[in-house]
């Protein structure tokens, strides 16, 4: 019964695949069975007749002149093929055509003819002086440049700030800033005002000490009201 | 222009001095990795060495996207490998016929019989009967002592493939040369 268990181990001895903690079980085994070591012996045999025969058909050296011939047939024949360039030559062609097909698609996608991006204007106000010497925040001059629909709106704008800086401002917003402007030109709202008022909103906030009022005595019992009854059955 | 041309070709220059240099260094070492395959699948020492020399030229051509030291090797020991392979399917009939008349039985001991002519034919046939891809496994791991990451290396190989590639080569082997071994008396 033994024996057939280690029957298998000794093809693995025999091919050198034998597990290192199954060795001195089976060698163990081996010294007891006279036919397990016979087996054993003749697989190791096997194992280094095909080692060593293998080893032995690759042993060997090339000639002396092994690398003289070589550098001969190097000289005779075409130098190392130019990698990089050879690989841009395949690539090249294609790289281009891909080049002048984007040209053309992107040539013939429709213009795009909605509005540009609202902007407005940065001018110091001549009628405020209190917003011109304000902060650039608080020096937003409404006549803002636009075109498209917010032109529309505001009809002399563009002319009015051509020549000054853009800044992109969303829609909302924009027309918010012209009518706080128009507002601050027309002297409805006082600029200077607001701009106390930001920079108030600009101080830290006053911590007061909160005042506790006693609370007033608690009603005697016959100063409550009796619930009226609810429900009648 | 001039300057540009005088540039470009002093560039070249250095470019074919340090692909020239990189070259040399492989030639100290790859030339008998090369013969080594080549003997191991044609047991011959003249084919071997004719087969390297291909290799070996057809490895300086492509040496610009071969420089890495360890893929120059690997490619050269495919391709050594290939190249050995068609020079075997190339002989034809005869030989074939030739090493099968050469069955002669075995010597007396383990060391009279692995150094006989007789017993390298024999392992020599016993390895040719291999599938290609146990077979380069085998060769490469004789040449390599028997280090399974050096094998997985050079034959761009997982380490656990070449383990139970050899494992099958070697029972193979076994099974092939056991013959010989019943005629060798024990002890």
């Amino acid at each position: 019964m033994s024996c057939e268990k280690y029957s298998g181990w000794m093809t693995d001895a025999a091919i050198g695949e034998l597990r290192a903690g199954r060795e001195p079980e089976l060698l163990s085994h081996a010294m007891e069975c006279e036919p397990c070591r016979e087996a054993l012996s003749h697989a190791m045999r096997v194992r280094e007749l095909v080692e060593r025969g293998v080893e032995s058909l690759v042993e060997g050296e090339p000639s002396p002149q092994f690398v003289a011939h070589l550098r001969r047939h190097i000289a005779q024949g075409p130098r190392p093929v130019e990698f990089y360039w050879a690989r841009w030559a395949l690539v090249a062609p294609g790289a281009l055509a891909l080049a002048l097909l984007l040209i053309l698609v992107i040539g013939r996608m429709p213009r795009y003819n909605g509005p540009s991006p609202i902007t407005s204007r940065l001018k110091p106000s001549p009628s405020s002086p209190g917003v011109a010497a304000a902060p650039d925040a608080t020096r937003l001059n409404a006549r803002a440049s636009v075109s498209g629909r917010a032109s529309e709106r505001l009809p002399h704008a563009h002319k009015a700030t051509a020549g000054l800086p853009h800044i992109i401002v969303p829609e909302g917003q924009l027309i918010a800033a012209a009518r706080l402007s128009e507002a601050i030109n027309s002297g409805r709202v006082d600029g200077t005002q607001l701009v106390v008022t930001q920079r108030d909103a600009d101080k830290p906030l006053e911590v007061n000490p909160i005042e506790i009022t006693p609370l007033d005595p608690p009603p005697t019992p016959d100063d409550e009201e009796k619930p009226a009854a609810s429900t009648e059955f | 222009m001039d300057a540009l041309a005088a540039s470009l070709s002093k560039s070249a220059v250095s470019h074919d001095e340090s692909l020239e240099r990189e070259f040399e260094q492989r030639l100290a070492d790859c030339p008998k990795l090369a013969y080594r395959v080549a003997l191991g699948v044609l047991h011959n020492a003249a084919e071997a060495e004719d087969v390297a020399q291909e290799a070996m030229l057809r490895a300086y051509r492509s040496f610009n996207r071969l420089r890495e030291r360890e893929r120059f090797r690997a490619w050269l020991v495919r391709l050594t490998f290939r190249l050995a392979l068609d020079r075997v399917r190339s002989k034809g009939r005869r030989e074939r016929h030739e090493r099968a008349a050469m069955e002669e039985r075995c010597e007396t001991s383990i060391e009279h019989l692995v150094t006989s002519r007789e017993f390298e034919r024999q392992v020599a046939r016993a390895l040719d009967e291999l599938p290609e891809k146990l077979r380069i496994v085998m060769v490469l791991a004789a040449i390599e002592g028997y280090n399974t990451r050096e094998v997985a290396n050079l034959a761009g190989l997982p380490e656990g493939t070449v383990k139970s590639r050899l494992f099958l080569a070697r029972k193979k082997l076994a099974e092939s040369l056991q013959c010989l071994v019943k005629n060798i008396p024990v002890g």
